[in-house]
């Protein structure tokens, strides 16, 4: 494994993602004192279901919607905070952000920021929550082709699961780093489904070699592969912007193309080193232990290029 | 005429039954039943090497697998209870008397065992308390042992967990006993002798490497804000001002997170150098940021730790090492570092009572004790001055010549006013207490006795037990620090403000520290990873640990 000294720099872009709070990565993400909220927590926009089952409430129920400045740019941004519910989707946490997407209509932004750190729909509030996705999923697409760009932004606790994940599938780019987690189901949902034996949820190395950051960039699902740090994620975010493809039928059709020919070449696969195998990684046991410059190196060798489709 | 060898002829004899199994001393792990089946005799005193880390359990299979018409009422003395044929020898007949002191694991079974009957219970020990009865009452007849490896004369290289091995087989082979080890692999020559080949009698080529447990390793992923507090306040309230330099940590994440505050917080407060310098500690992973930054002058342990052999041998200035590089770890020797040379133990509990006394147990397990209160004590036959413990005797009062009055060793817990699952740390009444009723046990099970403590710090503060004068004062000071539990809510508010005025209690402000301070950002590692890499690759954590 590589290795890099540990910083204890003060720096408010040095810190951890995975471990700053969703106001904490606005903050550090956007241009300083620049994010001015929506629906924030002193109006107490709270889920009206979660009493009904005895549990606490957030005043912003867990999902930060504002505007703000990203080296200048305007761009509106939606954050969830996975420490409240794991960041599950809920009525109002759905609602600000699908209001958030139609406001980019009007508003025009540079693009639309969504920050996500979640396990997907809120089992309490399941029928509004899975609404939301859809209305959520169908937001993104009329806001991306409408020409603004919606750029994803994983690295959380909670990853980027369930509805998270489908979202996020539906986003012109997609950034991640290593502790962030991007899929459908989740370790736990596989494993009581289909047995310990067909995913071992305790099996962290399993479960990050599998929907880690790493797998995912590798894959193409994710576009960018970077630093557990929120400058990391301020300079991808702003690199992701002009990047982002057009929402058309050519972009579509490659998309689909894609991932026709990725599930042609890998669908059997058991294990993702496999896949990195016969992505031409000579020696895919080492790439979880790759630094994020190990690994970009790595991704320029490849064969293959960067996959360039939504 | 007096036979005065009457021991020694039957372990000859013992010998002599079990070499028809044996090539020379070398035994295959396919005849191990065969071999303790011609050594045991009923009523034996045996030692199954269940250390803390450490298992003997190829041995521990092949007793189980033993007949019991042949092999039974055993008297077992051994420090760990943890694989489950540890007690399923008793369920078989196999054995029938137990000495014992740490069963982690197997508490809960333990416990029914009892409670049923089926193991007579001799005393549940300290790790000192037992060692030392292996050389008076309670010598082992025959030891099973582990180690690394061995050479056909039985020389045994017993790798960095080396553990309890050298005391037990100490008291055995030099005691007319028989020395039977379980080895990984039998070698033309070991890379250092651990146990010279005259003690063992007969090596056990293993079919599988030896069980070890990475028991000391505390993710920094996990650590909480409110550990973080705690360990701000312990630093801060408790190592600067005492300037505590020698020290044991037990093994929770409040200690975690203090090892993780040294070269942030600690070294913002300029105590680099002036504590934390000498340590009795297993190789926690989670020193390693200190030790990186040049925090730690030396540690001696008493087991290994697992994924940290690499990073040891790097670290020969810091470790005891022997000449092929890897760990010499010593657990009596340690211990007794911990009790006698250190100055400072700090460690977490379950409940804590209005006195002060502290209990891990709870009403239906029966964990045992380990080595916490052999170093969460204050030794009395301790001599040697340091400025940490005449301060903390001073504190402690007294009258007299000063010159006649001892210091103190600090004993310190470190525990949330609510633990796992809310349940209240505080208690007026030890679970302890009812267990041992259940049980008939002489002796409540009480990890550190009342006077022994001298703070206890939480999350609202620390209560320094050293500075009361009477019982009623300790009792407020302790309610004083409970927070929000039905001890804390019982306090004294007005006494327990006039405990805050003599310093008896302190809170976080009177200490000069923000509670909104307390952030993860603090500390140096964040996770497993940030470890590997404050160790330059070194460390190699096990994967139950990585994400990666």
């Amino acid at each position: 494994m590589d290795w890099k000294p540990v910083t204890l720099s003060p720096s408010p872009l040095d810190q951890s993602w995975y471990e700053a709070s969703a106001r904490a990565r606005l903050a550090g993400l956007l241009d300083a004192d620049s994010f001015q909220e929506f629906i924030g927590p002193e109006q107490r926009m709270m889920s009206p279901h979660l009493p009904l089952f005895d549990l606490p409430r957030a005043f912003d129920d867990g999902m930060i919607v504002g505007h703000g400045l990203l080296e200048a740019q305007p761009v509106l941004v939606a954050a969830q905070e996975g420490r409240f519910m794991g960041g599950a989707f809920g009525e109002i946490h759905g609602a600000k952000l699908v209001g958030l997407l139609r406001a980019a209509l009007a508003v025009k932004p540079s693009a639309v920021l969504i920050l996500f750190d979640t396990g997907g729909v809120r089992l309490q509030e399941a029928n509004a929550g899975e609404t939301a996705i859809a209305e959520i999923m169908r937001a993104i697409a009329i806001a991306r082709a409408a020409g603004i760009p919606v750029i994803g932004l994983i690295g959380g606790r909670a990853g980027c699961y369930g509805g998270g994940g489908l979202v996020a599938g539906t986003c012109s780019r997609l950034v991640i780093s290593e502790g962030g987690r991007l899929s459908v189901s989740g370790p736990e949902v596989i494993e009581t489904n289909r047995g310990a034996e067909e995913f071992d949820s305790r099996d962290r190395a399993l479960v990050w070699r599998t929907m880690g950051g790493k797998h995912r960039r590798l894959l193409g699902a994710a576009d960018a592969f970077v630093d557990d740090t929120i400058g990391a994620f301020r300079a991808a975010a702003l690199a992701a912007i002009p990047a982002a493809p057009a929402f058309d039928l050519a972009t579509l059709q490659a998309e689909q193309a894609r991932l026709e020919a990725r599930l042609d070449r890998f669908g059997d696969c058991a294990d993702a080193t496999e896949i990195w195998g016969r992505l031409g990684v000579d020696d895919p046991t080492a790439v979880p232990g790759l630094t994020t410059e190990a690994f970009d190196a790595l991704l320029d060798r490849l064969p293959e290029g960067p996959h360039h489709a939504r | 005429m007096t036979d005065w060898c009457q021991e020694r002829t039957a372990r000859e004899a013992r010998l002599e039954r079990a070499r028809a199994h044996a090539d020379g001393k070398v035994v295959p792990a396919a005849r191990v039943v065969d071999l303790l089946e011609a050594i045991l005799q009923p009523g034996d005193r045996v030692c199954l090497e269940g250390d803390n880390q450490k298992q003997a359990d190829c041995l521990a299979r092949g007793l189980s697998a033993c007949d019991p018409a042949r092999v039974h009422d055993l008297h077992m003395v051994q420090s760990g209870i943890v694989l489950p044929e540890h007690l399923d020898i008793f369920e078989q007949g196999i054995a029938k008397r137990l000495d014992y002191s740490y069963s982690g694991p197997q508490g809960g079974r333990i416990a029914k065992m009892l409670y049923g009957g089926q193991i007579e219970l001799g005393a549940v020990h300290t790790y000192l308390e037992l060692f030392a009865r292996y050389f008076i009452d309670l010598t082992p007849n025959v030891a099973l042992i582990a180690g690394v490896s061995a050479d056909r004369d039985g020389n045994l290289y017993t790798g960095p967990n080396t553990e309890d091995t050298p005391t037990v087989v100490e008291a055995t082979a030099f005691k007319n006993g028989v020395v039977v080890a379980q080895v990984n692999a039998i070698v033309d020559r070991v890379s250092r002798v651990d146990i010279p080949g005259d003690r063992v009698d007969f090596v056990v080529e293993a079919d599988k490497p030896f069980y070890v447990e990475p028991l000391f390793t505390r993710d920094p992923g996990a650590v909480t804000e409110t550990q973080i507090l705690m360990a701000m306040m312990a630093i801060k309230g408790i190592y600067a001002e005492y300037g505590i330099r020698r020290l044991n940590h037990g093994i929770g994440f409040g200690t975690a997170a203090i090892e993780l505050l040294l070269p942030t917080y600690a070294e913002r407060l300029g105590l680099k150098g002036k504590i934390a310098t000498h340590w009795a500690l297993n190789p926690h992973p989670s020193l390693i940021p200190a030790i990186e930054s040049g925090w730690v002058s030396q540690i001696h342990c008493f087991g290994s730790e697992v994924g940290m052999d690499k990073y040891i041998r790097a670290r020969p200035d810091v470790f005891f090492t022997g000449s092929d590089g890897s760990l010499r770890s010593n657990r009596a020797f340690c211990q007794t570092a911990g009790l006698y040379a250190c100055d400072l133990f700090i460690g977490s509990t379950l409940q804590i009572d209005l006195q002060g006394h502290s209990s891990t147990v709870t009403t239906n397990r029966v964990a045992g004790f380990g080595g916490a209160p052999n170093m969460g004590s204050d030794p009395h036959g301790r001599r040697h001055p340091s400025d940490t413990w005449m301060k903390a005797g001073r504190e402690a009062g007294g009258t007299g010549d000063p010159a006649l009055r001892r210091g103190r060793k600090l004993v310190v817990q470190l525990v949330e006013t609510f633990g796992d699952k809310l349940v209240p740390a505080f208690v007026e009444k030890l679970d302890a207490l009812e267990l041992a009723k259940k049980l008939n046990l002489e002796l409540a099970p009480v990890m550190v006795y009342a006077d022994d403590v001298t703070h206890i710090v939480t999350e609202e503060g620390i209560a320094n037990l050293l500075l009361c004068r009477t019982l009623d004062e300790r009792e407020q000071a302790i309610r004083g620090v409970a927070g929000y539990t039905e001890v804390g809510r019982g306090r004294d508010h007005a006494e327990v403000e006039r405990l805050r005025a003599r310093g008896i209690i302190r809170r976080p402000e009177d200490l000069g520290i923000e509670p909104l301070d307390a952030d993860r950002s603090l500390l140096a590692a964040r996770s497993i990873k940030d470890l590997v890499h404050w160790s330059g690759g070194l460390y190699e954590p096990p994967a139950k640990f990585r994400n990666w």
